[in-house]
């Protein structure tokens, strides 16, 4: 074998040997949430509510077995049936100055293929930041979508919230939010 | 000959292989750098509420921005976390706005106080009732009438204040009204005038009364029209309190 031709073998192998990592970065999956109903719900001794919105948006990075997740909603967006309990709602989470709740977790990219993943999350609310660890989540395969649902145990206190009251009796601390979203792979 | 052209075909192809995903990362950055810049009002106002939060934030929020801009060649993680500009968020709908949390401010507290205000009020107006079975009729107790008539003068007051903290507390603006809320309003339509008119038609059948007449003319009125107002008040009050 000439001289030439064996130098140049070992430069397209050295390149290949570069250019895999970079290859393999490029085939990074990323998830996108489909659909999604958020409910928070509010206890008081004269009411039980529920605050509802499809108005969220998420997306999934996967890189190296790794996925980073971000989710985010207005918190305008949540509908409990009355305008005056939406803005007051609005008001005490101070939404207008801090108009987006932000849910950010990693999971591993094998995690879709189990039935129950226990998620790390870190959620941005009222100007706040809780961690909430190891939260249950049930996953259900639907073709290629991914069906989550769970319910995150937030309380009012975890974002330092003034519980509204009405007729002078606060509501519970106590502010579950169901989950219910549906991810798609792009 | 050969085997160079060969060899720069090669070195070509392997380039073209390099260079885009090395864009991509490139964009990636960029992409990172702008979504923090849309996040800092927030961030700088979630650095205010709490040292707590302070630190939270730091280790949150901070993370993706503070790297890419202090170190621009470090390896970072956070270039794969996707940020609220990639889910198609606006500035418009991510930014806070201090304005609003303040009419949204005003407007509660206005609230807060015409619910007291109209849970004070309801007391007046129930012992106001409950006296009237003795301020009419054929009784001439002018102490039981002047005892009605004084319940009635406060509960008029005091109705009046809880109105005024409803009526100009201040409307958010592109807010559709619905819910309970709706009847509660409804009912201001029956209360309002009511208040107004009873009073009135009280006044007249005082005087009559006073005189030894008999309640007569449109005086006849004041307790129907007392009953309706008072039954709207109740209405109004239990509507936005008890779950129907």
């Amino acid at each position: 074998m000439p001289m030439t031709q064996l130098t140049w073998m070992r430069t397209f192998a050295a390149g290949l040997l570069l250019a895999l990592p970079l290859l393999a970065s490029a085939a990074d999956s990323q998830w996108f949430l489909q659909q999604s109903t958020l409910t928070y719900h509010v206890s008081h001794p004269l009411h039980q509510s529920e605050g509802v919105s499809h108005e969220a948006r998420g997306k999934g990075i996967c890189h190296a077995g790794q996925c980073d997740f971000l989710i985010a909603v207005p918190v305008k967006s949540f509908d409990s049936g009355d305008s005056n309990r939406d803005l007051h709602m609005i008001q005490v989470t101070r939404g207008a100055q801090f108009p987006m709740v932000t849910v950010r977790t990693k999971l591993p990219e094998s995690a879709s293929a189990s039935t129950t993943i226990q998620a790390d999350l870190e959620i941005q609310f009222a100007g706040q930041t809780a961690q909430y660890k190891q939260v249950s989540f049930q996953l259900a395969t639907q073709g290629n979508e991914i069906h989550l649902t769970g319910m995150i145990p937030a309380t009012l206190s975890d974002f330092k919230i003034d519980p509204p009251t009405l007729l002078t009796l606060p509501v519970k601390n106590e502010m579950p939010v169901r989950v219910d979203l549906t991810w798609r792979p792009q | 000959m050969k085997i160079i052209r060969l060899e720069t075909i090669a070195l070509a192809g392997l380039l073209l292989l390099v260079v885009p995903p090395l864009c991509s990362a490139q964009n990636a950055d960029a992409a990172t750098t702008n979504s923090s810049d849309a996040q800092k009002p927030a961030a700088a106002q979630d650095q205010k509420t709490t040292p707590d939060s302070q630190g939270a934030q730091t280790g949150s929020q901070n993370k993706p921005t503070g790297q890419p801009s202090d170190l621009p060649n470090a390896p970072s993680s956070s270039k794969t976390e996707p940020s609220l500009e990639d889910l198609g968020f606006s500035p418009a709908q991510t930014q806070a706005d201090a304005a609003r949390q303040a009419l949204l401010d005003k407007r509660t507290h206005m609230l807060k106080v015409h619910q007291r205000l109209g849970l004070i009020t309801a007391v007046p107006l129930i012992a106001t009732v409950a006296t009237s079975l003795n301020a009419g009729g054929k009784n001439t107790s002018t102490a039981s009438r002047d005892l009605h008539t004084a319940l009635g003068g406060l509960t008029g007051d005091l109705y009046f204040l809880t109105a005024y903290y409803a009526i100009r507390a201040p409307r958010v603006p592109g807010t559709e009204t619905r819910g309970p809320i709706r009847f509660h309003k409804a009912m201001a339509w029956i209360h309002g005038p009511g208040m107004i008119a009873t009073p009135i038609l009280g006044i007249m059948a005082f005087d009559q009364k006073n005189k030894g007449e008999k309640v007569h003319g449109i005086a006849q009125a004041h307790g129907p029209v007392a009953i309706v107002t008072a039954s709207a008040f109740g209405a109004a009050l239990l509507s936005v309190s008890v779950k129907f």
